[in-house]
């Protein structure tokens, strides 16, 4: 455990340092900072273009941070020889890995904490909301966190045996299309024109493939009102699966970094 | 003595689009002694670093076996009682000497922050503690290395070109500390081909080439049997032609009337010295040398690499 | 380490079941619910761009950004172009019950000729769009509101219509009790003033109470203006003998021909008209009306004769061409509708049409014009004398019974060619003859001056003295 915290503490410490991160997201707060000046010029989508514009900003921000942070990870360890100085001691694979996972997942929660902050003060300035949309925001944020920790273990699979910058493509793509599969099922689903063997294809394919689409609930936070049965009991199941899902991935990323010469 | 390292028949091949199977280490069979310096000699590419990361369970052999410290290599026990100094490492920059300490203590389950500040007085770092290591000139990136190594009070370090691409005064500091170490009595391993300082520090060298030991034992039975250089004045560059076609084995080398045969111990030198009267030349001297790491080295890698198998 | 890599192996099998199993059982069917965009529903009518779109996370975005575009647009009038941006907005985001609200409030009112006159060919349009949003966003309100009150404002006519969305719209929780006495309204133009009755009742319960827990000025102001509408309701269904002729008591003691009632004897409206084709898409309505006092207005439509989905007096709102929502510009086809203010018991109006080509294309052979009069619509004081159905009010040639089932209104019909709306062939304004319809009761004077002035070319009847 000692190991684990240590080599997380200290991918945390590197992340935060990383240019290209702190360019990333201050682009990302830089947006956020606008998007109230440019809201107000619409008085009547004022509250729909600002929140569903900064929710843009915040997920694709991080998707991006997330990715980034995480394709360099293992091959820089590898390239600076510091994956050796770690490993000859009594380090295991697995424990390297998990705390390399949990330093990126520290640093990103790190990062999306401070948008979101930002992102809320910047609501509270500009539309003096009650509370309870304060909270709604910050718990939409929370689930970012989450899809984004899944989309980290997504990129750390891959890193175990591919380049970073094809790791980068895989991942960007596997997340596009993983925030378009229910949508995409939903279409298909009420398509009666489709062969019933395609729709059990798309069905299998749907149901293995990363879905990132649960993560976005900002559409009642944008059209409030809408009375969504068992709320809260929805969030626990996608937390719940995005914890599965990160489960296999990383065992999966273990089984291949422990057969993989470095 | 028990052996610290033991390899047998110790082999690592790679699969190569272009060259079909190569074998990067092959059939290694090495021995080390406990409580001694061992000096792992071979040109760039030999096979050195990959021998060194199989034995320290970072990659897997493809063939044979190995034992460190009486295990097998791999085995997670060992990894608490060496340790291992790669070739040019890198520390996270953002992190002072005393914080790298630290991280690889955490490794260890090592907190005693006054083993921290001792180590760092050994490397002669403690005034330097609180610099980054981005402030860190080579040597002293080299020295927090080396403290960082003996964290754990290893029996056995493994140390991939210590000296590389330092200055003539950080080799002394660290070629000081790698003798240290043997004094308090731990086994050093070194890869590296800077064969002066190997010849200064090791007990015993073995010298891979194409990923096998061509040679292997004690760095004075392996130097001794040395050479003898003859020095003659007054003779003619067909004379010294003539001499270098003869002796195949000496290196002759001819200016100005003077003629310089380096000739192995086994060579004649009663007959180059008749040569050279017959020749009406006049000796300058006959000396015999104990043979250079340098000579034993040369001479093992240059053969080709048919030959050495 | 093989077994161990064996036994791992197994249980990434184990949590990938286990993931597609709650994902497809439990959290699939439950985002369906609540947060999907439901492009299933109108994915046909998106191009695969726009459905690409619709599908990545910024689709609310997008709508918002669109939306505020098509206000601009509005603004400007460049009404063409909000249309295919409303529809793709309601697309990208089915819950933005803003768009909805404001986009069928758009359509349906904001589409207008140069005399402010509504463009009615896309009021089925806006009802369309207000039907898809309210099945999108059925847990509010307000689309139900929207909906209702188009039927209730705009069209005037349908009135169980504009009941059924409002009743509908009661039914939800966050319906404002102000909104209410819409549904009230409502219950006496669809004749039926027993429900506005109980409305106001269960209103005034609600007022007081609300007024027992805050006693604010505001609360008793508002408890005070339930109780005099209830009054004035039960005041008025007695004055028009509505209790006679609706209860049981009264239907069987006869009330309604034993007493007095505001409600008879039946009026006479003695309705007449003359049009006059002035000039090409150019009219002049005149003619009579024997109500005196002010607040009556006179519906004429100008209509193609084969107009899709025509009926008497309008059309059939949510028929036709148009009961989905695609926003292809009506073209080739001709609604006008517009009202006769009558003042002194008669009328005169010019309605120029001649200004608005695209609206008003007569491109069609025959046309129609139609005028129609329904007590349901009458102000109170005038409706204390018709009655809600028209049972005080009679027309001696022009009382249909008919066309509104139920009602007696007045409905008078003329059949006009293109060519005299046009002023073409023999209605040239070349010294061909000036095309006049008129009602065989239409009586003229004779000493006509101006046509845009004073009117003075009609001879009304002098007013029957008690």
């Amino acid at each position: 455990m000692g190991a684990i915290s240590a080599i997380a503490r200290t991918t945390l410490g590197e992340a935060i340092r990383r240019k290209v991160l702190l360019i990333i997201m201050l682009i990302g707060i830089l947006f956020l900072s606008v998007i109230p000046a440019f809201s107000v010029l619409s008085a009547k989508s004022e509250l729909t273009t600002m929140i569903s514009a900064m929710f843009f900003v915040l997920r694709y921000t991080s998707a991006l941070i997330a990715i980034v942070l995480t394709v360099y990870m293992l091959p820089n360890e590898i390239e600076r020889r510091t994956i050796y100085t770690i490993l000859s001691k009594p380090v295991q694979r697995w424990q390297f890995l998990l705390g390399k996972y949990l330093g990126a997942i520290f640093a990103l929660g790190l990062m999306i904490g401070m948008m979101s902050f930002l992102m809320i003060t910047m609501f509270y300035l500009f539309q003096h909301p009650e509370a309870s949309k304060m909270f709604e925001l910050a718990r939409q944020a929370l689930l970012y966190f989450v899809e984004m920790s899944l989309l980290t273990a997504v990129a750390m699979f891959f890193s175990t045996f591919v380049s970073p910058l094809v790791n980068f493509f895989i991942s960007i793509g596997l997340w596009l299309v993983g925030t378009l599969l229910n949508p995409l099922y939903e279409s298909i689903s009420k398509n009666n024109e489709m062969a019933p063997v395609l729709k059990s294809i798309f069905s299998f394919v749907f149901s293995l493939l990363p879905n990132f689409a649960n993560y976005d609930t900002k559409n009642p936070i944008i059209n409030p009102g809408q009375a969504i049965q068992n709320e809260t009991i929805y969030y626990l199941k996608i937390t719940g699966y995005g914890f599965l899902y990160i489960g296999i991935l990383l065992i999966l990323g273990i089984l291949i970094f422990d057969r993989r010469e470095v | 003595m028990a052996a610290a390292i033991e390899t047998r028949n110790l082999t690592k091949t790679y699969k190569s689009k272009l060259r079909g199977n190569v074998n990067v280490v092959d059939n290694l069979n090495l021995e080390v002694e406990e409580g001694e310096i061992f000096g792992f000699l071979g040109p760039n590419g030999a096979g050195k670093t990959t021998t060194i990361k199989m034995l320290l369970g970072i990659i897997y052999p493809t063939g044979g076996e190995g034992y460190v410290l009486g295990k097998e290599i791999g085995d997670m026990d060992v990894h608490k009682i060496i340790s291992y100094l790669p070739e040019r490492p890198y520390y996270y920059e953002h992190m002072t000497g005393l914080e790298i300490l630290r991280f690889y203590g955490s490794l260890f389950g090592i907190k005693d922050e006054s083993k921290f500040h001792a180590l760092l007085d050994k490397v002669n770092l403690a005034a330097d503690k609180s610099k980054t290591i981005n402030q860190f000139s080579k040597g002293m990136q080299q020295r927090i290395g080396l403290a960082q190594s003996l964290l754990n009070d290893p029996k056995l370090l493994f140390l991939d070109e210590p000296t590389g691409g330092l200055d003539p005064i950080a080799h002394i500091e660290i070629r000081d500390l790698i003798l240290q170490f043997r004094d308090e009595g731990r086994t050093v391993f070194i890869s590296s081909h800077e064969l002066s300082e190997v010849e200064r520090i090791c007990d015993r060298v073995a010298i891979i080439n194409f990923g096998k030991i061509e040679r292997q034992g004690k760095l004075d039975d392996l130097l001794r049997g040395g050479r003898n250089e003859i020095v003659a004045d007054g003779l003619t560059r067909e004379f010294a032609d003539q001499v270098q076609a003869d002796l195949k084995d000496s290196i002759v080398s001819f200016n100005a009337g003077r003629l310089i045969v380096d000739a192995p111990e086994d060579n004649n030198v009663n007959t180059i010295i008749d040569s050279v009267r017959s020749a009406k030349g006049s000796l300058v001297s006959v000396t015999p040398r104990r043979r250079r790491l340098e000579d034993l080295f040369i001479e093992t890698v240059n053969k080709p690499k048919e030959e050495s198998k | 380490m093989k077994t161990t890599n064996k036994s791992l192996l197994g249980v990434v099998a184990a949590l990938a079941v286990g993931q597609g199993l709650l994902h497809h059982n439990a959290i699939y069917p439950q985002w369906e619910q609540n947060y999907a965009p439901k492009t299933g529903n109108v994915v046909g009518s998106l191009a695969p761009d726009q459905i690409f779109l619709s599908l990545f996370g910024f689709r609310e975005f997008l709508a918002g950004i669109l939306w505020v575009k098509a206000d601009g647009f509005f603004e400007d009038g460049n009404y063409d172009a909000v249309l295919p941006i409303i529809r793709l907005c309601t697309l990208l985001d089915p819950k933005q019950v803003d768009i909805y609200t404001t986009g069928m409030w758009h359509i349906a009112y904001n589409f207008t000729d140069e005399d402010n006159r509504s463009d009615r060919r896309y009021i089925p349009v806006a009802l369309a769009l207000g039907r898809e949003g309210c099945k999108n966003n059925d847990y509010t309100y307000e689309l139900f509101f929207e909906t209702g009150w188009t039927w209730f404002h705009k069209i005037q006519d349908d009135f169980p219509k504009a009941v059924y969305y409002l009743e509908e719209a009661r039914k939800r929780p966050d319906m404002l009790n102000a909104r209410k006495n819409v549904l009230s309204q409502a219950y006496f133009r669809n004749g039926d003033p027993m429900k506005a009755v109980n409305e106001y009742l269960d209103l005034e319960a609600k007022a007081e109470d609300l007024y027992i827990r805050e006693p604010t000025f505001p609360n008793s102001q508002n408890r005070d203006t339930v109780q005099k509408n209830l009054d004035n309701t039960l005041v008025r269904m007695a004055q028009r003998g509505w209790f006679a002729q609706n209860t049981d008591q009264g239907k069987s003691e006869n009330w309604f021909s034993k007493y007095a009632y505001d409600t008879k004897p039946a009026f006479d409206t003695n309705f007449s008209i003359k049009v006059t084709v002035v000039e090409p898409n150019v009219f002049r309505c005149e003619g009579t009306w024997d109500v005196l006092p002010v607040g009556t207005r006179i519906r004429v439509i100008l209509k193609d004769a084969d107009y899709p989905n025509g009926r008497p007096a309008g059309m059939d709102w949510e028929g036709g061409p148009n009961t989905t929502v695609q926003f292809e510009p009506p073209k080739g086809i001709t609604y006008m509708q517009d009202e006769l203010y009558v003042k002194n018991r008669r009328f005169n109006k010019k309605l120029d049409l001649s200004r608005d080509p695209t609206m008003y294309s007569f491109a069609k052979d025959k046309y129609v014009l139609e005028f129609y009069y329904t007590p349901r619509l009458a102000p109170a004081h005038i409706q204390d004398k018709f009655g809600w159905n028209g049972e005080g009010m009679t027309d001696s040639l022009f009382l249909n019974t008919a066309i509104r089932p139920g009602q007696r209104v007045m409905y008078c019909k003329m059949d006009i060619s293109k060519d005299m709306i046009r002023r073409r062939g023999e209605f040239s304004m070349q010294g061909g003859k000036t095309p006049v319809l008129k009602t065989p009761n239409y009586r003229e004077t004779g000493i006509t001056k101006d046509p845009d002035g004073e009117v003075i070319d009609i001879n009304i009847a002098p007013l029957r003295s008690k």
